[in-house]
């Protein structure tokens, strides 16, 4: 008889996500176990005993430990009973399918996901440095996540986001010409949509 | 109708997918796409993957790419693959599919794009890029670790300890197998502190020989010229006192 299916997540992580939705959607009786990656639970010995790798999200099923999100799903379409086949098809063709996206998901989306996240944040780059520094200074954990992905995925962003440092450079000539002037600062419009 | 299936043996996952067909004895036609020529740009292989990579595969009806998708696809599909392959087993399975995910942002990123920016870009009309090359070094020697330690624990020769090889090993090792491209101090330096992944490598070699080296030929072949350019170079620097890079990394 197998345990309990054991899930361990944060649910600040998107895979970590879209497994506990998996589980709840389909009626699986697990238990969700909380591990913190701001607070490092994942460096801990514990866990490293659940996934060596230290990653979330990871499962554990009687004997079976497990990790990657996709074989986490994969795996618990087949192993428990009563999911609707639509969730991962018997049928062999349409698995190949949906395996094939799965796998480009891994080289493309997924550094999609985190990035179109930092993008929204970086408009926030077209501010004066004042607000923008009032705004964001106390989200040091979120300041260091944009530096981590925006080193991942350079040169590409910094090139996609040209546009809006040339914005920003741009309304920084407006703001000093109108101090200049001493002109009322009226509303810029800082965050355009790009 | 035949299966096709359309690959560069250049390019490491089409090479998985060949050797995989040859040893389960697969009946195929392997349909050529020169990555240098640039070929998979062409409206017919468009029409076959839109992404325009290879490997990609053509089964009657069905259009299939990436190179996991297709190894199960072919290891479910076709009767008489062993079942060491891609096991029945849903735990065995499972961690087979884990380390293949795993391997798209760790040993694939890492290898590829250390062989690239070091070596391989100018034949694809690309530049080498020093940036990159570091960068990828960093993943590949982490993930020759994380193969080292982890997937290679356990009682068989093989990925997740087993006696038998699974898709897995043959896409792992295929993927290695392109850093024989790099110049020989290079690659003693990055494989050499990893004696299980060395072993590993050549078991699966011999579990899968002849069709490993045959498919292998066309990188063997690059290697030797390759090699050949590099000591002419020398012989050229020694000859009039320039000191310099054997390789140049930029």
């Amino acid at each position: 008889m197998m345990g309990k299916l054991k899930v361990y997540a944060d649910r600040m992580s998107q895979p970590c996500r879209a497994v506990l939705i998996f589980c709840r959607l389909n009626g699986i009786d697990f238990e969700e176990i909380k591990v913190d990656i701001s607070k490092r639970h994942h460096l801990s010995p514990e866990f490293t005993e659940v996934n060596p790798l230290q990653k979330v999200p990871a499962i554990l099923h009687g004997n079976l430990n497990l990790f990657e999100s996709h074989a986490i799903l994969v795996y618990l379409s087949s192993a428990f009973p009563g999911i609707a086949d639509h969730w991962y098809p018997t049928d062999v063709f349409r698995r190949a399918k949906i395996n094939s996206v799965l796998d480009w998901h891994h080289s493309n989306l997924r550094y999609g996901a985190d990035l179109s996240l930092v993008c929204e944040l970086t408009q926030l780059e077209v501010l004066d440095e004042k607000d923008r520094g009032r705004i964001l200074s106390p989200y040091k954990k979120v300041l260091g996540w944009i530096e981590d992905t925006r080193t991942a995925t350079n040169p590409h962003f910094e090139e996609m986001h040209n546009i809006l440092y040339r914005a920003k450079k741009k309304f920084q000539q407006q703001r000093s010409r109108i101090a200049e002037s001493g002109t009322e600062a009226s509303n810029m419009g800082g965050h355009s949509k790009m | 109708m035949k299966l096709k299936v359309y690959a560069d043996r250049m390019s490491q996952p089409s090479r998985a997918i060949l050797i995989f067909c040859k040893v389960n004895g697969i009946d195929f036609e392997e349909i050529h796409i020169e990555l240098s020529k640039r070929q998979q740009l062409s409206p017919e292989f468009q029409a076959i993957n839109p992404f325009k990579k290879v490997p990609a595969i053509v089964d009657g009806r069905f259009k299939l790419f990436e190179s996991h998708a297709i190894l199960i696809y072919i290891a479910s599909a076709f009767p008489g693959v062993a079942d060491h392959w891609y096991p029945a087993d849903a735990s065995r399975k499972a961690k087979i599919h884990a380390v293949l995910d795993w391997h798209h942002l760790n040993l694939r990123r890492g290898a590829a794009g250390f062989v690239l920016n070091t070596v391989l870009a100018p034949f694809l009309g690309l530049p080498l890029n020093k940036e990159a090359a570091a960068e990828a070094e960093k993943v590949l020697t982490s993930s020759l670790s994380t193969i080292e330690n982890i997937w290679l624990k356990g009682d068989g020769q093989y990925l997740l300890g087993g006696f038998r090889p699974s898709i897995a090993d043959l896409s792992l090792v295929c993927e290695i197998m392109q850093l024989q491209l790099l110049d020989e101090k290079e690659h003693d330096r990055i494989l050499g502190p990893h004696k299980k992944v060395q072993t590993w490598i050549a078991s699966t070699r011999n579990a899968t020989k002849p069709h490993f080296d045959e498919v292998h030929n066309v990188l063997y072949k690059l290697k030797l010229r390759l090699s050949l350019k590099q000591s002419s170079q020398a012989d050229g620097e020694r000859k009039s006192g320039i000191k310099g890079p054997i390789i140049s990394k930029m």
